[in-house]
């Protein structure tokens, strides 16, 4: 017996939920979704979820992963009930739940916190900066004198490592809710880490949605993103990449760089304009963390852009500065984003899919055993 | 009768072609002895017409049109009041579905020749029964939108109008609402009633003579000469009225008797009647406490569609509750509003009110309640599946649970009149229920107000004929006559208000009405050999014959329709129209030519009905289905013009078997006469056993229900007849 709760529909509002009471239960969006199943089916089980107040069943739910958000929902339903923002909403909703911290939460639901958070962890990766940085040589670019390694690379180190936890915790606590007292056989676990790594690396569901331009943005952006991650913690060792003689343009990382760059100041351009221009089903409806996010990522893409130029132009100054700029918008991009708010679904992704199999093959686990009992 | 009878035949329409005209006329002629017989290549045209009108102006008073059927050409064929016209249908039914210059055709040809001419040699043309101090007033009976609508309409349409209205003032149930939903773009806003300017002109209308706190206690008489008996303030008044209007409207369903949904057992359960009420009052309140209400629950189809108490959807509870939805939520926008259902309908633009509650925010839950309880502090909690998320569910914390109850016709009131004794042994088809609910008390000898068919509604074909009662001259309009909204009623009472006005207009007129308008005769009893077994004042459809003291029929002839239903019933057959009788159609089937055994050719007397099964024979004929030669139709007013004696008539003849095709009877009938043809195939019922003991086989005797489109199983229908009655064998009766 479930308790009808009013008020879970007033808070998903917050989230991003507007029109969620609009719902008549046609079903025209579970039939039009091609990711729907009969295993785990929505959106429209969940818009009844959010009417009703069922919160219990929500927070148990990987199915809100499980959809891509391609909006074939949100373009068939006949009452602009918006079916696929709701599963977006309900994906903020589960970040913020997951989140033990309780600043997902407050950074989904309340501006003041945003706009100070941000603004905290900008300045004051700035004030960090130009408070503990090197001597700005002006004869050439020297950057590693201004931003000396021994102070950068620990204080990247530590920060990244507290990323890590952050989000792995939540990740945690994702798993006890989704998967609860469910007893999975250990080998399973195993057996199934390839779908972790292949989801990861590939987002492959979201290539089974009708439109597959998005797939191949989303694929430029992730891939030019993972790039660019794996080159600054190369150079963190080696720097191999980032040296003050800018390398001759046949250098692999040069070329690897340029990649990134393209691919993640294009697709992240195309999104914003994609919000703007709001003609696309997933961009009708913009929560001011979706613009927080596509905002600070600009400003890490573009001032990192910049820092190359400068370097290659051999402008020491300007490439200090922008290199400041770029740190300010990294950290706040980094801290908030990837344990608290939009980024982080580049873990629970894939985990809900790995989640999602383990379960699966539980279930058939047993109803071997069973069979074979029963033989 | 007629005393000089010419037949014409056409041959155009490739009659001519298909059939030996020479020998056709020579029937007329020689064997019917008819002094004119003439044919034309195109008779209903100007000259053809001509030439019968010569021949009416030399002293003819019979036409026999031996051409198309009886249901075209009418206006062509008709040569005014005194002549008598019968058509010979040589066309649709003869050489349309029949071979050409076929030996079996012609005899066909010459057998419908033959019927016709003896018909109409007995016809006489119908003197039109004209009622004394024919009154052109409407009654309307119930003050409420119906019955103010009616009134308005009748008069403005320059008919005086006697209204009578039960309570102290006009408006009845929707002057009592709160709010109305809005009937304009957007269609989903809610907007004050609109009726006051409606009873302001019905209140200045010279032409309305109103009385309130008034009540009928008697109606006598019939349509044109209603005289009305009405009671006000221990007064009566006596008004003659020539139709009748029923607006009497709906009650809510007693909630009383929904104990399991907690009414009567806590006090924040309330009727959504109640709530209108508070609406209209100011403030939504916990009626415990008189708090203003934060959560509210509505339960739809509280008691309705519910075989324990109603079983019929009453169609605007839905509405109603959506409308109420949105009081509570102008009153609070944060109030918890739900709304429980089972199927939910807003038809039309009802839609856009429908997604208005939707989008601020109203929660709606489709399944069963299971239970509605009480909580801490006086409130509610109500249990229930939803079947939406496939879960058992449960709201707590409710100030206020809405019952939306359905209606209940004012004529649903009221004992049953005890069956009489006499009625019980026989059997025969189930006796009408009319309840004695004490709004019309018509001085009928059938009971005092309209017979229903089911849950109380006055019984009406809906589709057929709206509005229509089974009382002639009354017509039931608004929640009454079925459940329904305000833009419904408004149209419902527009259309009784013109069914009154063409009643009195063609009752003035001696003329039948609706679907007989065209009709001007009426059945004349020859009550000298009378024995009073009141089958005709039992069986008559629209209680049209009451009796005398000395329970002699007593026909009152403008209630009458004309179907003959008591011309069927009458064991000494004397009851007969002055171009519809027993008689005739008796001589028409004994006319029919019956060739000896050895021939192999039966014949079979196709009774159909006029309204559905004879125009689906036309139809088939248009449709040039072949039928079998063995057939010869007789057009009957209704099946329940039957009469027993053409059977015997028929199978003492030699014929081999009676088809009778009528239209479909029982709930959802479709009998133009609503009981013809069930007392047909209940007369029938009784002859078998005859049959049997004559040893004459009762299969010769067959019915079956058709309606129009089933013209397609036209051909079937007669095969299987005419192959049971091969196996049957011949009529042993045949040269007798």
């Amino acid at each position: 017996m479930t308790k009808v709760n009013p008020n879970f529909g007033k808070k998903l509002k917050k989230f991003g939920a507007e029109t969620v009471y609009h719902c008549f239960h046609c079903g025209n969006c579970t039939a039009v979704c091609p990711l729907s199943t009969d295993e785990h089916q929505f959106p429209r089980r969940f818009m009844r979820y959010v009417q009703v107040g069922m919160e219990d069943k929500i927070k148990h739910s990987l199915e809100p992963w499980l959809c891509y958000y391609c909006g074939d929902c949100q373009t068939a339903c006949p009452r602009q009930a918006n079916p696929g923002e709701v599963m977006m909403s309900l994906r903020r909703y589960l970040t913020s739940l997951y989140d033990w911290t309780g600043l997902a939460r407050k950074l989904y639901t309340s501006m003041a916190w945003k706009v100070i958070l941000v603004g905290l962890l900008f300045f004051g990766t700035l004030a960090v900066v130009y408070g503990f940085s090197g001597p700005m040589v002006t004869e050439r670019v020297e950057l590693e004198t201004f931003a000396p390694a021994h102070i950068v690379h620990p204080v990247g180190i530590v920060f990244g490592t507290v990323l890590a936890v952050l989000l792995l915790s939540n990740v945690y606590r994702m798993y006890r809710m989704v998967i609860g007292n469910t007893r999975i056989p250990a080998n399973v676990y195993l057996q199934e880490v390839m779908t972790l790594v292949v989801h990861f690396l590939t987002q492959i569901r979201m290539g089974m949605c009708t439109n597959k331009s998005r797939w191949i943005k989303h694929l430029l952006l992730m891939t030019g993103y993972l790039l660019a991650f794996l080159l600054v913690n190369v150079d963190v060792f080696t720097a191999w990449s980032l040296t003050n003689e800018p390398p001759p343009w046949y250098h692999p990382a040069k070329i690897l760089w340029t990649y990134a760059s393209i691919a993640m100041l294009y697709a992240t351009l195309d999104f914003m304009f994609g919000r703007l221009r709001k003609k696309d089903a997933w961009h009708q409806y913009s929560h001011s963390t979706d613009w927080m996010f596509l905002l600070l990522l600009f400003g890490t893409i573009a001032t990192g852009i910049l820092v190359r130029l400068f370097m290659e132009w051999d402008l020491p100054l300007p490439t200090y500065h922008t290199f400041a700029f770029h740190l300010a918008f990294t950290v706040p991009l980094l801290g908030l984003e990837v344990p608290f708010t939009k980024w982080s679904h580049l873990a629970y992704r894939p985990f809900a899919m790995y989640f999602a199999r383990l379960k699966e093959r539980t279930i058939q686990l047993q109803q071997e055993t069973q069979t074979e009992v029963a033989a | 009768m007629a005393k000089k009878v010419g037949a014409y035949i056409c041959t155009g329409c490739g009659i001519g072609d298909a059939l030996d005209i020479e020998a056709l006329a020579k029937v007329a002629t020689k064997e019917k002895k008819l002094a004119i017989c003439k044919n034309h290549p195109f008779l209903c045209g100007s000259e053809g017409c001509e030439l019968i009108k010569q021949d009416i102006q030399e002293g003819l008073d019979g036409v026999v049109i031996a051409a198309c059927s009886q249901r075209v050409n009418t206006d062509v064929f008709n040569f005014g009041p005194s002549v008598v016209v019968e058509r010979v249908n040589l066309r649709e039914q003869c050489i349309w579905c029949h071979p050409a210059n076929d030996e079996d055709t012609q005899m066909l040809a010459e057998d419908q020749l033959r019927m016709g001419i003896v018909k109409a040699q007995q016809m006489e043309p119908p003197e039109p029964y004209k009622a004394e101090d024919i009154s052109r007033t409407v009654l309307v009976v119930g003050g409420g939108l119906a019955g103010v609508t009616a009134a308005l309409e009748a008069a403005r349409a320059g008919y005086p109008v006697v209204l009578v209205e039960k309570n102290a003032e006009l408006g009845g149930w929707v002057a009592r609402l709160h709010k109305q939903v809005s009937q304009r773009p957007p269609y989903n806003e809610l907007e004050d009633v609109d009726l006051a300017d409606r009873i302001k002109e019905v209140r200045e209308n010279a032409n309305i003579k109103i009385y309130t706190s008034a009540q009928i206690e008697k109606i006598a008489g019939g349509p044109g000469i209603f005289d009305v008996t009405i009671r006000q303030n221990g007064t009566t008044a006596n008004e003659r009225v020539g139709a009748v209007v029923l607006a009497t409207g709906a009650v809510p369903y007693d909630a009383t008797k929904l104990g399991h949904l907690g009414f009567g057992r806590y006090p924040n359960v309330i009727t959504g009647d109640a709530l209108e009420e508070m609406a209209a009052r100011g403030k939504i309140v916990r009626p415990s406490d008189g708090r203003e209400v934060r959560s509210v629950a509505f339960i739809l189809c509280a008691g309705s569609r519910d075989p324990e108490h109603l079983p019929y959807c009453s169609s605007v509870c839905c509405i109603e509750s959506l409308k109420q939805a949105l009081y509570v939520k102008q009153q609070n926008p944060d109030a918890a509003v739900y709304i429980f259902f089972k199927d939910l309908r807003a038809p039309g633009t009802y839609e856009f009110l429908y997604k208005r509650v939707q989008t601020e925010g109203v929660v709606f839950f489709r399944g069963e309640v299971a239970a509605v309880t009480e909580g801490g502090n006086q409130t509610l909690v109500v249990e229930a599946d939803d079947v939406l998320a496939g879960e058992k569910i449960v709201a707590e914390d409710l100030d206020l649970v809405v019952l939306a109850t359905g209606m209940v016709p004012t004529t649903a009131f009221g004992e049953a009149p005890a069956v009489e004794e006499e009625k019980k042994e026989e059997e025969g088809p189930p006796p009408d229920v009319i309840l004695k609910s004490d709004i019309l008390n018509l001085e009928y000898r059938q009971g005092p107000e309209l017979p229903t068919l089911r849950y109380g509604f006055p019984d009406s074909h809906f589709i057929c004929f709206p509005y229509e009662t089974r009382r002639t001259g009354i017509y039931a309009a608004g929640a009454v006559r079925a459940p329904m909204d305000i833009p419904s009623t408004v149209r419902d009472a527009t259309g009784a208000a013109l069914k009154a006005i063409q009643c009195i207009e063609l009752t003035a007129q001696g003329s039948a009405v609706h679907p007989r308008v065209w009709d001007f005769s009426y059945p004349e009893f020859s009550l000298q050999r009378c024995t009073q077994c009141k089958r005709c004042t039992v069986e008559c459809p629209f209680g049209a014959i009451n009796e005398d003291e000395k329970t002699y029929p007593l026909p009152n002839p403008t209630r009458c329709r004309r179907c003959g239903t008591c011309m069927g019933a009458c064991p000494e057959r004397l009851i007969s129209f002055k171009n519809y009788s027993v008689g005739m159609i008796g001589s028409m089937i004994k006319t029919i030519e019956v060739p000896e055994e050895d021939e192999e050719k039966p014949r079979i007397v196709v009774l159909a009905c006029e309204n559905d099964a004879y125009p689906a024979l036309d139809m088939a004929g248009i449709n040039r289905l072949q039928l079998s030669p063995w057939i010869r139709v007789i057009p009957l007013r209704c099946l329940g013009s039957t009469n027993l004696i053409w059977i015997a008539d028929a199978l003492s003849k030699g014929i081999d078997g009676i088809l009778l095709l009528g239209c479909k009877h029982g709930d959802d009938y479709q009998c133009h006469f609503v009981k013809g043809s069930e007392l047909a195939s209940y007369r029938l019922g009784k002859i078998a056993e005859t049959l049997n003991r004559l040893a004459l086989e009762s299969d010769r005797v067959r019915m079956e229900q058709v309606s129009i489109m089933d013209y397609h199983r036209i051909p079937q229908i007669i095969e299987d007849f005419a192959k049971r009655l091969e196996e049957v064998g011949p009529n042993p009766y045949k040269g007798f």
